[in-house]
């Protein structure tokens, strides 16, 4: 045996070292962990909703606890019902006969506007994951979602006039755009990735100050330059309705078209590849779980912060891009939080482009089923977003699940954790797995 | 009288590793006593258990022939044992006097503010008692290594401590420092305290300790008085006889000159000088070894020709070209092989199986990209190639390399850099934590290399295996070569005394080839006239490096 | 022997860093300047600007604002200084503004339960739920080895989910209706400068100030003295909801209601705490500093649009955090704690 030597010459920066167990985990054990983290979730939902329950006043109540016979406001079992079933847009029949509501067919509203956040959070949560990937904690796909968003309205408003309106101009303004959001994005990435690399500036701290400075920037150009006449909130003009993406199939209220989630598919794909099967993303991946490793190999770690910075808020610039070509069809102030919401995404997904696809349509659900809440039941529709925490809260300890797994004895996390005993001492420099 | 301190047949059992066995320790009150041996031979782990970090599998630990049972560190510091890591522990933003009372503040109102005068005073009545020149008020940031040190030991007297283990605590100080601290150490003794200092430099055990114990492969080999012992005698104590390797090396003709090393100058994390002035070339079809006890700046010199680290000054010319400003891939790009020292950390990726394991440097390089595409299925067949050709086990391309065994990693390592074709590896340690059979392996592997004409430099603590293997020997101390040697014809002993930083140029010492490292002429040993021919190739070349540098200041 | 307390002593610790002394220097040279070009030119926007610096009202508003920004900046000095860097001091300050208010509500304003008024009632529940929320988050960080970043936004989106669902639970919306009572700006500055005070003298007078400094920088050698470093984190965590609660429910009751929509009424606040603490080099008295300066921007910016000049008040908003960028690019690396972020292990 060698002496320890717990010093490690070789000291990653300290994020790095969180960052790690995150991305370098067994992909069995990241499944059963997102999996217990959302059961884990529902559940101290289910009892927030039967406390508040029997907080809130109400003329009848909704519920009665058997046995007890304490009534409840609201109905626990209800609200799940709603959420997911209303998400869909009510396929399975509750309370009636059959189990299949037989008017069902997925091109209802409901489902469409599911799908849409889905859309919308493939992009986010592959730009989180991107970051991840490389050891990077990107928090700033917000503003950079804000800063791609503006410059696609403002490159399809400025570009349109110059084109015949029609199909073939729809096509050449979508492109144009996204690809401007993409660059808007990127851009807006890479200054927090050139400040991690080339200033040592921490790129969690940088990133949540832009996107403060995305938003706020971005509004006072609007409101001030480029805000549409006689609009009573701050917004720029809408854009074409030839240069939206078309809601074919589903309802146009839906603000969903299914053109764009393939897209959003395609994207998932192509950034599987990149991380699995290019070089480049090899380079970026093996930084991000062995940064001496890669470095190593040959890897420029300084290049590929900025490279994957750069990735990553273009990929939030095209969910920017998507959001205003499908969603609103301008850019407008009140931009909702879909970047935070694909930090909950990658997070869940444990990073990996794939995992993409179920972690954001679980949280299109729980964002079209929030509506649902809302015209069915009496419970705030805010419940969601408590739920969206509690999945990144539980998502985030894993020893929590690894401790349950090691009381139960067996189990699939119990099992992972089992193999990797030094885990729990890897605090230091994470030379044995991380 | 009882000793001071009393290790009582103490045996230390890690799964699979016996690091201490049967180990008696008797060290006087008031004696400075030192620990030496090689890197792994069980020092540190015997020491951990004086200082209550591990319960001892067998045996007693007695203080003053009272047996003690510590469960932890907090145990043996109220026991009056006090430990100075080689690391120090102290707090680098908070002022001396902050770190020496940590944990055991004075304090006054109540409990509600740190009484820093009676602090201060302590601290300075402490440093004023032991001769130790420090400023309570300095920030640990602010001073030296040296003074940190007495910082380290000025918290272990405040806390009470009689018995004091130092671990390598020359390792960090300047020449002038370790004088110091020899005056520290006096100043101790006379005070009644008991000094054990780990330590695996002959020449300060020698100068310090009273009395010094040999472990080796963790058995103690012997304990002598420091006064009757040579520094010969102490070397083949540390070093032993491991078991001989035939000389393998088969004389061979010298190619064209494929690594050369000018003025090289290149400095450690914490910008401390760590290779110095070091020039040297290596040719194609040689090996060159490099001797020494770890930590003499071999890291950072191989950190540098690799690319991995940037030199201060000084060039590294490979195949007649400066590698000055050239990256890591650049160097890869044209042909250099590399076994890191620590392949956990850098050789491979843990959590990558072997197939991604094996395009580690290569990942932009056909067969396996092409037009930035990872072309996989070449990736396994080269994967499979190594684990076929050198044995690695389980034979499972698939396997993640963090379930494969130390050795077998290193076997995948060492074949990943061989098939590359390289005109130069530099291999570190290749052979540390593997079994015997893939030792001899991965030698033999090595010999193949140098007589297929590619330059090998060999970096190793281990002496039966650098003296084995190479044509020439370097043996560095403190970031210079104190000598280029003949492997064939250089005793152990010898090595010894270049390891500890001595020259070889006072006539007592025997052995020809060190002359010719020296000075570059011919002097065959009688009775080794079949290898004259290689022995004058050699020497040609010795002679061209400029072996002076093995003339110590 | 010197008095501890005296002004001298407490100004010389302020300035050692001279990183802290150059943004005092800088802050009172400005405004030094500007009352200056105030006097000699009342007509111009120098005399307006002055006027508003040195307006009561504006002071008034400053301390309002400050208090969330400055109390909430003092509790993460103390849990990133113990080596957990709390990224959930928005989320803190979201729960106590509205568990202050909901309490005040039940209680009602101007009643007392056991003699203790509404006000002090709101005051310590707020403190609770944030303390509580802390707690939830020390347990995960430090028991379960959570990452703390990611579990930092969670306690944030968790508040931020959480405040409105229960306001409207409670009040049928997310904000809640106006209770009438409004915590003067007298009580808020006392607050603030009492607290900064207090946590300067703890963090660098108090043996658990020197712990807690160990524990964040180099927790093996607080562990190798005897000092449990897991219990001088918790204290440091729970001591940033502590401090949270005081500065959420402050704000809230400064006006009397919680603001439940879009980024709650604290918007953002706890993040701008962050900053005022990295930016006052996580000195207590650097970051009532910073704080006020920043609160002080936001207050101006309301007087000027009042005064009729067209300055985009958003855009100043966004000066704090450009200056951060600025000063992160510059300084490169902050003076983070060596050990924050990590776990730590007791050996063996």
């Amino acid at each position: 045996m060698s002496d320890p030597n717990p010093d490690a010459d070789g000291d990653p920066s300290v994020f790095a070292r969180v960052v790690a167990p995150f991305v370098d985990r067994s992909v069995a054990e990241r499944l059963v962990i997102s999996v217990a983290a959302i059961f884990l979730s529902i559940l101290v939902g289910f009892a927030l909703v039967l406390v508040s329950g029997r907080i809130a006043e109400c003329s009848t109540a909704a519920w009665t606890m058997p046995i007890t016979g304490l009534g409840f406001c609201y109905n626990p079992f209800e609200v799940y019902v709603v959420l997911f079933n209303g998400a869909l847009g009510y396929p399975f029949a509750v309370g009636d006969p059959g189990l299949f509501n037989p008017g069902w067919t997925p091109f209802n509203l409901s489902f469409g506007l599911t799908l849409s956040e889905t859309t919308l959070l493939i992009f986010t949560g592959l730009s989180v994951a991107v970051a991840f990937r490389a050891g990077l904690f990107n928090i700033g796909t917000q503003g950079q979602l804000v800063v791609g968003a503006l410059a696609t309205a403002l490159t399809v408003l400025a570009l349109a006039p110059l084109l015949p309106a029609g199909p073939v101009a729809g096509l050449v303004l979508i492109v144009v755009g996204t690809a401007a959001g993409a660059v808007g994005g990127g851009l807006w990435g890479a200054i927090p990735g050139a400040l991690k690399a080339y200033a040592d500036a921490n790129e969690v701290i940088t990133t949540i100050m832009l996107n403060f400075v995305a938003a706020n920037v971005a509004y006072v150009l609007v409101l001030e330059v480029f805000r549409a006449e006689g609009s009573s909130v701050v917004a720029t003009r809408y854009v074409p309705e030839y240069a939206q993406f078309p809601s074919v199939l589903f309802p146009a209220s839906t603000d969903f078209a299914l053109i764009a989630l393939l897209v959003g598919v395609a994207f998932i794909g192509a950034l599987y590849y990149f991380v699995e099967h290019t070089s480049l993303g090899y380079d970026l991946r093996t930084s991000g779980v062995q940064a001496a490793a890669a470095e190593y190999g040959g890897v420029n770690a300084k290049l590929t912060t900025v490279r994957a910075m750069t990735l990553s808020g273009a990929l939030g610039g095209i969910g920017g891009s998507v959001w205003v070509l499908m969603s609103e069809g301008r850019w407008m102030a009140s931009i909702p939080d879909l970047g935070f919401d694909g930090i909950t995404v990658s997070i869940l997904a444990g990073n990996n482009p794939i995992g993409v696809l179920p972690a954001a349509f679980l949280f299109g659900i729980l964002k079209g089923g929030a509506l649902e809440i809302g015209f069915r039941t009496d419970v705030p529709t805010e419940l969601v977003a408590v739920l969206r925490g509690l999945i990144i809260l539980f998502v985030a300890m894993p020893e929590f699940f690894r401790m349950i797994g090691r009381y139960a004895g067996v189990g699939g996390a119990g099992g992972a954790g089992s193999t990797k005993p030094d885990e729990s001492a890897g605090g230091d420099g994470g030379e044995a797995d991380a | 009288m009882n000793p001071a301190v009393h290790l009582d047949g103490i045996t230390k059992r890690f799964p699979g590793v016996v690091a201490n066995d049967d180990v008696d320790l008797a060290v006087e009150r008031g004696s400075v006593h030192a620990l030496l041996g090689e890197n792994g031979a069980g020092k540190t782990t015997l020491m951990n258990v004086l200082y209550g970090l591990y319960q001892p599998t067998e045996g007693t630990v007695r203080l003053d022939g009272e047996p003690q049972s510590f469960d932890s560190p907090r145990d043996a510091i109220d026991a009056g044992v006090g430990m100075i890591h080689q690391h120090f522990m102290l707090v680098d933003p908070m002022t001396v006097w902050e770190n020496v009372v940590l944990g055991n503040e004075p304090k006054t109102w109540g409990g509600l503010r740190v009484d820093r005068e009676a602090a201060r005073e302590a601290v300075v009545e402490l440093s004023e008692r032991y001769g130790f020149d420090v400023d309570p008020d300095a920030t640990i940031a602010d001073i030296s290594v040296g003074e940190q040190q007495r910082v380290e030991i000025l918290k272990a007297l405040y806390r009470g401590a009689d018995v004091l283990i130092m671990d390598e605590p020359t390792a960090v100080l300047t020449p002038q420092e370790v004088d110091e601290l020899y005056g520290v150490f006096d100043e101790l003794t006379e005070q009644g305290k008991t000094i054990i200092f780990i330590s695996h430099k002959l020449g300060e055990a020698l100068s310090a300790a009273d009395d010094i114990t040999v472990l080796r492969d963790g058995v103690n080999v012997g304990t002598v008085a420091a006064a009757d012992v040579t520094r010969e005698e102490l070397a083949e104590m540390m070093v032993g006889r491991e078991v001989l390797m035939d000389p393998a090396t088969s004389p061979q003709e010298a190619g064209d000159r494929v690594l050369e090393v000018t003025d090289l100058d290149v400095e450690d994390d914490r910008g401390v000088e760590a290779v110095s002035d070091l020039s040297f070339e290596l040719r194609g079809g040689e090996i060159l070894g490099v001797a020494g006890v770890d930590g003499n700046g071999q890291s950072q010199l191989v950190e540098a020709i690799t690319g991995l680290r940037e030199a201060a000054s000084g060039d590294v010319r490979y195949r007649g070209e400066s590698m000055v400003g050239k990256t890591r891939r650049d160097r890869i790009d044209r042909g250099m092989a590399f076994i890191p020292e620590d392949r956990q950390e850098r050789g491979l990726v843990m959590s990558y199986d072997l197939v991604e394991n094996g395009i580690l440097g290569s990942q932009h390089d056909p067969p396996f990209a092409n037009g930035g595409r990872l072309d996989w299925n070449a990736s396994r067949d080269h994967a499979e190639a190594v684990i076929e050709q050198y044995d690695v086990r389980p034979p499972d391309a698939d396997a993640e390399a963090e379930s494969l065994s130390g050795g077998n990693q290193q076997k995948f390592i060492v074949g990943r850099e061989f098939e590359r074709d390289p005109e130069l590896v530099v291999a570190t340690h290749p052979t540390r934590g593997v079994d015997i059979g893939s030792t001899e392996f991965l030698h033999d592997r090595l010999l193949e290399l140098r007589a297929e004409g590619k330059a090998v430099l060999l970096v190793s603590s281990k002496l039966d295996e650098v003296q084995g293997l190479s044509d020439r020997l370097a043996v560095m101390h403190e970031g210079e070569f104190t000598g280029i040697v003949d492997p064939a014809t250089v005793t152990e002993e010898e090595i010894g005394l270049l390891m500890a930083g001595e020259s070889l140029d006072d006539d007592s010492v025997e052995g020809a080839a060190i002359h010719d490292a020296a000075g570059g002429g011919t002097d065959d040993t009688p009775g080794d006239g079949s290898d004259g021919a290689d022995d004058a190739s050699r020497d040609g070349i010795d002679g061209a490096t400029g072996g002076d540098e093995g003339v110590d200041a | 022997m010197r008095n501890p307390l005296s002004p001298a002593s407490l100004l010389e610790s302020a300035s050692e860093s001279s990183y802290v002394r150059s943004l005092v220097v800088g802050t009172v040279g400005v405004l030094a300047a500007l009352g200056v070009l105030g006097l000699a030119f009342p007509e111009s926007v120098f005399g307006d600007l002055a006027g508003i610096v040195f307006s009561t009202s504006t002071g008034a508003s400053t301390a309002r604002l400050a208090a969330p920004i400055v109390l909430a900046g003092l509790g993460g000095i103390f849990a990133e200084k113990s080596g957990v860097i709390n990224i959930g001091l928005e989320g803190l300050l979201i729960i106590s503004a509205f568990v202050s208010v909901y309490a005040a509500s039940v209680v009602g304003v101007g009643n007392a339960v056991l003699g203790v008024p509404a006000l002090v009632i709101a005051f310590l529940a707020g403190i609770a739920a944030s303390t509580f929320l802390a707690a939830v988050f020390a347990v995960v960080c430090i028991e379960f080895k959570a990452d703390q970043i990611i579990a930092g936004l969670a306690v944030w989106l968790i508040a931020l989910g959480l405040a409105p669902f229960m306001s409207t639970v409670f009040f049928g919306g997310v904000n809640t209706p106006n209770l009438g009572v409004s915590v003067g700006w007298k009580y808020s500055a006392t607050m603030v400068v009492l607290a900064t005070l207090g946590s300067w003298w703890l963090l660098n007078r108090t043996a658990f100030g020197k712990h807690l400094r160990a524990a964040g920088e180099n927790p093996k050698a607080l562990d190798t003295v005897g000092v449990s470093v897991s219990k001088v984190r918790y204290a440091g965590v729970l001591l940033s909801g502590v401090l949270s609660g005081v500065g959420g429910s402050a704000l809230a009751l400064s006006i009397g209601q919680f603001v439940g929509s879009g980024e709650t009424m604290v918007q953002g606040k706890g993040f701008i705490a962050i900053v005022a603490y990295l930016f006052g080099n996580y000195n207590p008295l650097g970051t009532l500093g910073a704080g006020v300066l920043f609160a002080g921007l936001d207050a101006m910016q309301i007087r000027l649009q009042q005064l009729g000049y067209a300055i985009p008040d958003t855009l100043v908003q966004t000066i704090p955090y450009v200056v951060v960028i600025v000063v992160l690019a510059l300084v490169g690396r902050t003076q983070i704690p060596e050990a924050a972020g990590e776990h730590y292990e007791t050996e063996e």
